[in-house]
């Protein structure tokens, strides 16, 4: 398994991501349920760092949110959790195409195969690369505050009230950060010739197998009428 | 005292980081940490501070096991500085963030008061204390993230790559307050360094690791003065050594280096 996912190329990867999104609305909801086990089993198994394991922890924590405001707003249980479900797995195939594929194969994929603007694919790939460094910045920060004797063990609330001191730094950081990317964008070049040196990944017998499987999954709607 | 009992540590399941490390740090010692990029010097000093814990083998701080402690519940006891004195910084004025330690250990506003200027005084930063520590400078950055771990008044300190960023005055200022805190107080200072002319000088011992191994334990005259694995284990003989080995003799400073030299007499030469 590891070795095919690290053989797909950022396209299949694109195609897969973009696929998942439709399918969390089109497939009967115990395939959706299937997706995010292999998803979650797939994504462990090709990484299981701190990192990855706070991310996977950090959508949990997000969902879990957002089914709870479904509940407050008067959808029924069920309604808010399918809803739920269905959030997770859409973020969860970002996070999969993440650990597995390099964000500069991903934004060359955007701007060679799918045509998209040069300044669009940056903002894109940058926005993408700024979580693993939240999360990394965030990791570092966490353990200076308690390295400051400020302990996070305990309540759900205590741990949200530690991350509250955190936010402000962080975000001064990333501000700070942004701001020396575009000045190191302009010290570059940056144009529309930034990803035409880097060389392109051609499409495997891996490749054309996952997106027979990409077609054959969205196809369901027409199959599952025929098979009726 | 801190004991390391056979501590084997990975990030990554098949790829060890440190393997079956053994050592003790006694109270009182001044400890330089040393190895190339990637050794495990950082990961070490982690475990130390229960920052994380070992895949096997034990820390011991004062005898007591930390497998089930956190950072903060040794902040008291050992102070740690990180490498990137950005991501340290949690409050608005070079003042609270000293304190932040001593409030976050609930000691009253007084004896906060007394500690954050002590602090801020031993680092420089005295007429910082009501600036916004986001827009210091690199070097004093790296002061306050030292000065915010003195404010708790641990009997340790680890200090990761502290002197780097720092102009020679100010380096030369910070280590010797801290042989100053180390010799008068016994406060044990562990160093994770590439400066070897710093270690020569101020550190007692010498830990190398390579590749997750401890493979040197001893002193900096041992360790500069055996010298033949030295760059195997990604470290430079400080020019001092150098200069000594070739005259045959041993020296930590340039005026030690003269006085060999000339026979007893003071050499002018700032080193």
């Amino acid at each position: 398994m590891k070795t095919i996912e690290f053989k797909l190329t950022a396209f299949t990867w694109i195609i897969i991501t973009l696929a998942v999104t439709a399918w969390v609305f089109i497939l009967p909801l115990q395939a959706v349920a299937t997706i995010l086990v292999v998803q979650l089993a797939g994504l462990l198994y090709v990484k299981h760092d701190r990192m990855t394991l706070a991310a996977i922890g950090g959508l949990a924590v997000f969902t879990g949110m957002m089914v709870l405001l479904q509940l407050l707003f008067g959808s029924s249980l069920e309604v808010s959790l399918t809803g739920g479900l269905r959030m997770l797995v859409m973020t969860m195939a970002f996070l999969c195409m993440l650990a597995t594929t390099r964000i500069q194969d991903i934004a060359k994929t955007l701007v060679d195969r799918f045509h998209l603007p040069v300044e669009y694919a940056f903002m894109l790939t940058t926005a993408l690369r700024f979580v693993p460094n939240f999360l990394e910045d965030s990791a570092i920060t966490l353990d200076a505050q308690s390295c400051r004797g400020y302990s996070n063990r305990g309540s759900f609330l205590k741990h949200m009230v530690s991350y509250v001191v955190v936010i402000r730094p962080l975000v001064m950081r990333a501000v700070a950060k942004s701001e020396t990317l575009a000045l190191a964008m302009e010290l570059k070049g940056f144009g529309k010739n930034t990803y035409k040196n880097m060389p392109q990944e051609p499409l495997t017998i891996v490749d054309f197998l996952a997106l027979l499987l990409v077609v054959f999954l969205s196809s369901y709607p027409f199959w599952a009428k025929l098979l009726k | 005292m801190i004991e390391a009992k056979d501590i084997n540590f990975a990030y990554r399941r098949g790829v060890p980081v440190l393997k079956d490390i053994e050592c003790t740090i006694k109270d009182g010692e001044f400890v330089a940490l040393l190895g190339h990029n990637g050794s495990g010097k950082t990961t070490l000093s982690r475990l130390f501070m229960a920052l994380d814990h070992p895949r096997s083998g034990q820390i011991l701080i004062d005898g007591k096991d930390i497998v089930n402690l956190e950072p903060a519940d040794l902040a008291d006891k050992i102070g740690y500085v990180f490498q990137n004195p950005d991501l340290q910084i949690l409050a608005d004025t070079v003042f609270d963030e000293v304190a932040y330690g001593p409030r976050a250990k609930k000691l009253t506003e007084a004896n906060v008061k007394t500690q954050v200027e002590a602090a801020l005084a031993a680092m420089g930063l005295s007429s910082l204390a009501g600036g916004y520590p986001r827009v210091l400078s690199f070097g004093q950055k790296r002061r306050l993230g030292v000065a915010a771990a003195l404010a708790l008044n641990p009997r340790t300190l680890i200090l990761d790559e502290i002197t780097n960023g720092q102009d020679a005055a100010e380096q030369t200022r910070m280590m010797e307050y801290l042989k100053a805190i180390n010799e008068e107080r016994g406060v044990t200072i562990i160093l994770i360094t590439h400066d070897m002319g710093i270690v020569r000088r101020y550190a007692k011992r010498t830990l190398v690791l390579t590749d997750g191994e401890l493979v040197f334990d001893g002193t900096p005259q041992d360790l500069f003065e055996g010298g033949e694995h030295l760059e195997a284990w990604g470290l430079r003989r400080p020019v001092v050594s150098a200069l000594g080995a070739n005259f045959g003799v041993s020296a930590a400073t340039v005026d030690e280096l003269c006085a060999h030299l000339v026979k007893g007499d003071e050499c002018d030469e700032d080193d």
